[in-house]
């Protein structure tokens, strides 16, 4: 170990790079409202991992990285739990839990 | 003759023995268990393996998280992920699903499409990595990383702390409104 990592911050970077083009490609092209909201809580930790990997490279001693994470996590938390009681009510209507059936506001 | 294999057998062990060896190897697991379930929440067909393998990609960042040294950031990951959102993903697909019909398409039909806006971004992420040059961090960070993250959470970031812990009041309570539905009459 001479003075640095072993691993350059850009093998953080690609795999949350790939994690978010993953995640884009789920919310992107999944039928089921559920698996949309997965992708969404894919692209979120690939948000993380950029977060906390530039915390221990960049960070300079300061926190804002890690607090950053958290604070996502929270929101993460929160977004989760209304958009799956919003998925509850929708299905309770439409008795369908694709996206692309759900159309009533199409012209 | 001998002597060259006695130094690269030297080298080898002080690798093994250094954090260069297991690093890498350690990162590359972690970064495997996160994509390669990524993948399969993707395009599994049945939505409860696709929320289940949402699990090992999850823990496999808490296990990056580690790597980098942020230690409580992993904990609340594997607490708040792993344990509370899969559980609710899992408890509104069993509410609402004819759970893992193998008929039905997962896919709409703009799979071709989708791929062109998700693989150019990783592109020009992978560019802009590729044309820039990065920070390389210091081997060593000082061992009070979770007092200080709890300081820079109380002291400067206080009023973000407070803020999000009203949203997750206001969250819980219309989460609670919204899926009871509208009341019989």
């Amino acid at each position: 170990m001479s003075g640095q990592l072993p691993i350059p911050v850009q093998a953080y970077l690609v795999v949350s790079a790939a994690l978010f083009a993953i995640g884009l490609l789920g919310v992107l092209t999944r039928r089921n409202a559920v698996a949309v909201l997965l992708g969404v809580e894919l692209m979120l930790n690939a948000a993380n991992i950029n977060f906390v990997a530039f915390w221990r490279y960049a960070g300079g001693g300061r926190m804002e990285g890690q607090v950053f994470a958290v604070i996502v996590m929270t929101i993460a938390a929160a977004e989760a739990a209304i958009a799956l009681a919003i998925i509850l009510n929708v299905y309770r209507r439409f008795k369908t839990m694709n996206v692309d059936q759900i159309a009533l506001m199409k012209g | 003759m001998a002597a060259l294999w006695q130094s690269i057998w030297q080298a080898v062990w002080q690798a093994f023995l250094s954090g260069s060896f297991w690093y890498p190897l350690a990162f590359f697991l972690f970064a495997a268990g996160v994509l390669i379930p990524a993948l399969l929440v993707v395009f599994s067909k049945n939505i409860v393996h696709s929320a289940l393998w949402l699990l090992p990609c999850l823990a496999s960042v808490a296990g990056l998280f580690l790597l980098l040294g942020a230690e409580l950031v992993a904990a609340i990951q594997i607490l708040i992920y792993c344990g509370g959102i899969v559980v609710l993903i899992l408890f509104a697909i069993m509410l609402t699903h004819g759970v893992g019909d193998p008929d039905v398409r997962v896919h709409n039909q703009q799979l071709w499409w989708a791929l062109l806006p998700a693989a150019g971004l990783g592109f020009v992420i992978l560019y802009l990595l590729h044309s820039e040059s990065w920070p390389v961090a210091p081997p060593a960070i000082s061992a009070d990383v979770t007092a200080r993250l709890a300081d820079a959470l109380l002291t400067s970031y206080v009023l973000a702390f407070e803020v999000a812990s009203v949203i997750l009041l206001v969250a819980m309570i219309g989460a609670i409104v919204i899926a009871r539905g509208e009341p019989k009459q």
